[in-house]
């Protein structure tokens, strides 16, 4: 039977006034790659931490395979962490940071020797074992790191955003590997990050996580395209948010009214009334020529036009005054839309979803693309 | 005089002006020292005329050198026997109160950090005083040896305090935390992390109570009971308006020498001690940073 | 979990040992200089509860302390000689740490180094070295006959109060400048280039960034050195040993050669601690300010 399952019950943390994490149910299933996402000081870390054991919760209950961890202290849990800053012992060598574990387990000198040879070896860091740490570059630290919590066979490995601290290159090229290390050992991975990229790379499932509670728990694909709540849109990849009045169920969709302009919403809370926001990711928006005509299609200009390498981003401005980003894959055909160009934006129902309507005050995050370019053509156009 | 306005106009810009101040200070800073330390190679008695080269204050006369005579070589080895008894205690009680006041983010902080740094901020005769009159009055130790000690470790402490909290605070709680986490109790975690970690700071902190208890005059003198608990400075403040011959020269700058050499050697055992740990701070910062 | 009462174990002998041997003595002084005198020993007796506390002893130094009296006296030139050392502590200091702090370049560690050095020489060591220096044949007189400045061996050592201002400046810059460093090596390069880069020659960048962001420094450090210097009473036996030149340091050793006079010294002890308490309170309020905000300060 797999162990490493855990189970997050009601969890809650206050630091005094401050409610770090504010009674959030998780279960994550044993040999899963979990991801923890979310903007800094949603509380994934405080979490993270309460797994561990460093921190005490003020509330709920922590299960690893079902027996509630509150009364063991950290070093009893079957739980290792890898942290952020790795915090590699820096008097002693490679090989007996690794085998710290396993010395404080006493276990034999002959098999440390061979567990931490092995767990080096497929770390790629055999040779390494007489250096200091630092000797070592920041990704051959991360490996260590690793191999430190790996080598003690854990039931759940934490993670706390291991690879923030290296450049791009080195962390898709780590991504790969933390993830194929992963699925070979088939321990429980609890990973923290802030890079969306990374969790939808790597995790089998994610918890998106802001202001201490869990805005949803999805697989990536689920997560991506079928978004709950106006946060999660937004902080994964594009969302093309858009503020309207929903006006009821119609058939399969729901008749949603932007500016002077009716659509039909395919998707998600069809039978929302009132004011909500609906989302269409950017692939799934058409760009038409200025003439085409028929449903979902609302006029609008191209207002620019943004080189991503691979794939190409246009910025349209609606007649209705949003502006919606396309995303159109270079694949060798000639560019057919320049800046200033009128276009008809195409919104397929069925990739238009509705979200329930957001309590007061749980805006939508200032997204980097959309608000500011907003803000800035304005200003030029007005100078 | 156009040239002399200039000059006056913008003195402080004028490196070439600064650098020379500052290195006419450090001549007069340092050179009465060592006039002071070559007069105790003088031939005759004098401490101020100069009468030809010798060694006799150091080793040579029978009665009067340094080597020779009781008194002097007394308050040596009191002032050593201080000195030793001083790291020896204090710096663990400071190691200690370290690591209380930095981990313990309870309510009693706040009033022992203040308890700590009073020492720091007490001229040393309000010290004194106050230890004389307990001593006296309410825990009837006698003065000597034994007073001297507690004295002397009483503000030490502080001192400790101060360099060992400083290294803590850039270590950061995450090796600990790391260390727990893969197995180690906190006993462990502490034993075997943490005070490596902290290893050079101890030195360092040894080093320098050291030199506050080889050098301290104020409480060490109200706590001395005769001659025989005399230390080199209380030597020097009976002595150095009387008859004093170079011998007490020379028995002062024993202990130049030994205060020097001590920090030399500590802060060379600093540099290589510390050169496999984390970045982030100096040798020198850190001794120069104790004031 | 953490057991809680880990690290404020580790902490116990410290604050036992200060509590004992530093707050307790704080509280005999009290008890001393408000006791009373055994009348057939004549010793001092202290009174330890606040309730039966005599006023006699402190009435004395309160009355010595009225414009004119002996303790008026000693205490206004006290504040004198340390107003007038600090001044040329100052003096002499800033420049040094100035320059050690924006210009020495290459040899800055070379100079730190010698910077540091008195600093571990002690106090006594170096009022030795000038004592030598002043005797009536020393090197000082001797130099300044052979210039023609005096035409006698002028008493140095004998009750100048401007031998004791000297040897006090002498004495207390190094503790001076290490702090005023400290803080001038902090200063940004990048803020003082700012003040170059907009207008300001290297004076009056001088006095209008580099001065004012060292005020804080200043004034610490200077405090740092006036509180010994305020207790300090054996640079004047050493240098003068004259009554004329008595500090108030002094005037408490007075009454701690034993007797009966113990309880004047205490008071006297207090009204000197009440006084200092203002400048205390004020070095332990900025520095501990300065350290919550930032991880770098003066302790």
């Amino acid at each position: 039977m797999k162990t490493g399952a855990v189970d997050l019950v009601q969890l809650r943390k206050d630091f005094g006034e401050v409610t770090a994490v504010d009674g959030i149910e998780i279960a994550i299933e044993a040999g899963e790659f979990f991801s923890l996402l979310g903007p800094s000081g949603c509380g994934k870390t405080t979490t993270l931490r309460l797994i561990a054991g460093f921190e005490r919760p003020t509330g709920g209950k922590i299960l690893l395979d079902g027996v509630d961890m509150a009364a063991t202290p950290p070093h009893r849990r079957k739980v290792n962490t890898v942290f952020q800053s790795y915090a590699l012992f820096p008097h002693l060598d490679v090989f007996d940071n690794v085998a710290f574990g396993l010395r404080r387990a006493h276990v034999k000198k002959k098999e440390t020797r061979e567990r931490v040879t092995r767990v080096l070896e497929a770390v790629q860091l055999g040779d390494y074992g007489k250096r200091k740490p630092a000797q070592l570059s920041g990704g051959q630290q991360q490996r260590v790191a690793l191999a430190r919590a790996l080598v003690l066979e854990p039931a759940v490995l934490l993670l706390d955003e291991p690879l923030g601290a290296l450049d791009a290159k080195l962390r898709k090229a780590l991504q790969i590997e933390l993830k194929s290390i992963q699925e070979r050992f088939g321990i429980t991975f609890v990973y923290v990050t802030h890079d969306q990229e990374e969790a939808l790379t790597m995790s089998d499932r994610i918890a998106v996580m802001s202001g201490g509670h869990v805005e949803q728990i999805a697989t990536p694909q689920t997560m991506y395209d079928e978004p709950e709540t106006v946060f999660v849109a937004d902080f994964l990849g594009v969302s093309n948010l858009m503020q309207v009045t929903a006006e009821g169920p119609e058939g399969v969709a729901c008749r949603v009214k932007v500016g002077a302009f009716e659509l039909a919403a395919g998707c998600g809370e069809l039978g929302v009334r009132g004011e909500t926001h609906v989302v269409i990711r950017p692939e799934r928006v058409v760009i038409e020529p200025y003439e085409a005509a028929g449903a979902n299609r609302v006029p609008g200009m191209v207002e620019r036009v943004v080189y991503n390498g691979a794939s190409e981003q246009l910025v349209i401005r609606l007649a209705t005054g949003t502006v919606v980003q396309a995303l159109s894959v270079r694949d060798g055909t000639p560019e057919k839309w320049t800046q200033g160009t009128a276009v008809q934006a195409y919104l397929p129902a069925e990739a238009l979803r509705v979200l329930p309507p957001s309590p007061t005050g749980s805006a939508a995050p200032a997204t980097p693309e959309e608000a500011p370019e907003a803000d800035e053509a304005i200003e030029v156009g007005a100078g | 005089m156009r040239r002399v306005r200039d000059w006056f106009a913008n003195p402080w810009g004028q490196p070439r002006f600064l650098g020379a101040f500052t290195w006419l200070y450090m001549i007069w800073s340092i050179v009465p020292v060592i006039i002071a330390i070559v007069f105790s190679f003088n031939n005759g008695r004098s401490r101020s005329v100069w009468q030809g080269f010798s060694t006799r204050w150091w080793w040579g006369d029978p009665y009067n050198s340094v080597l020779h005579d009781p008194v002097l070589r007394g308050a040596l080895e009191q002032s050593l026997r201080l000195a030793g008894f001083d790291m020896l205690i204090a710096v663990p009680i400071g190691v200690g109160l370290a690591l209380g006041l930095t981990r313990w983010r309870g309510y009693g902080n706040r009033p022992v950090n203040y308890l700590m740094l009073f020492p720091l901020v007490t001229p040393e005769i309000v010290m004194a005083v106050s230890l004389l009159l307990v001593f006296d009055h309410l825990y009837h130790v006698p003065f000597g040896t034994e007073a001297q000690i507690l004295g002397q470790v009483t503000f030490s402490i502080s001192y400790v305090v101060i360099i060992i909290r400083g290294r803590l605070l850039s270590i950061g709680p995450e090796y600990e935390e790391a260390a727990r986490d893969l197995g180690a109790s906190q006993l462990g975690a502490f034993r075997l992390v943490l005070l490596p970690l902290l290893a050079p700071a101890i030195f360092a902190s040894l080093i320098v109570v050291f030199a506050l208890s080889i050098d301290d005059f104020v409480v060490t003198q109200y706590m001395s009971a005769n001659q025989q608990t005399q230390t080199v400075p209380i030597l020097i403040y009976q002595t150095v308006r009387g008859t004093a011959t170079p011998a007490l020269n020379a028995v002062a700058s024993v202990m130049v020498f030994a205060t020097l050499s001590t920090v030399a050697l500590a802060y060379l055992v600093y540099r290589w001690a510390a050169r496999s740990q984390p970045a982030g701070h100096s040798a020198l910062g850190d001794i120069a940073g104790v004031t | 979990m953490t057991r809680r009462w880990f690290w404020p174990s580790f902490g116990l002998p410290g604050v036992v040992w200060l509590v004992l041997l530093f707050l307790v003595p704080t509280y005999a002084v009290l008890a001393v200089a408000f006791g009373t005198v055994d009348p057939i020993f004549q010793t001092p007796v202290p009174i330890w509860n606040p309730l039966h506390w005599e006023f006699g002893a402190m009435e004395t130094v309160l009355r010595g302390l009225a414009p004119g009296h002996t303790f008026w006296i000693v205490f206004v030139r006290t504040l004198g000689y340390v107003t007038i050392a600090l001044a040329g502590c100052l003096l002499i200091g800033y420049p040094v740490a100035y320059y050690l702090a924006r210009h020495a370049g290459r040899m800055k560690g070379a100079l730190l180094v010698l910077l540091i050095i008195p600093f571990w020489v002690s106090y006594l060591m170096r009022m030795l070295a000038w004592v030598g220096l002043l005797l009536p044949d020393g090197l000082v007189n001797r130099v300044l006959l052979d210039l023609g400045v005096i035409s006698h061996p002028h008493l140095w050592l004998a009750g100048q109060a401007s031998s004791v201002i000297f040897a006090l400046i002498y004495g207390y810059v190094p503790y001076l400048i290490l702090p005023l460093f400290a803080v001038l090596d902090r200063i940004d390069r990048s803020v003082l280039e700012a003040g170059r880069d907009l207008g300001g020659s290297p004076f009056r960048t001088f006095l209008h960034v580099t001065l004012p962001l060292s005020k804080n420094g200043i004034l610490a450090a200077s405090v740092l050195i006036a509180l010994p210097m305020f207790g300090d009473y054996y640079t004047n036996d050493v240098i003068s040993n004259s009554p004329r030149t008595s500090m108030i340091g002094n005037q408490i050793n007075l009454f701690f050669q034993g007797g009966a006079e113990q309880a004047v010294g205490a008071s006297l002890v207090i009204v000197l601690s009440l006084f200092l308490a203002v400048l205390m309170s004020y070095y332990l309020w900025i520095t501990v300010r300065a350290s919550a905000e930032t991880k770098d300060s003066l302790l």
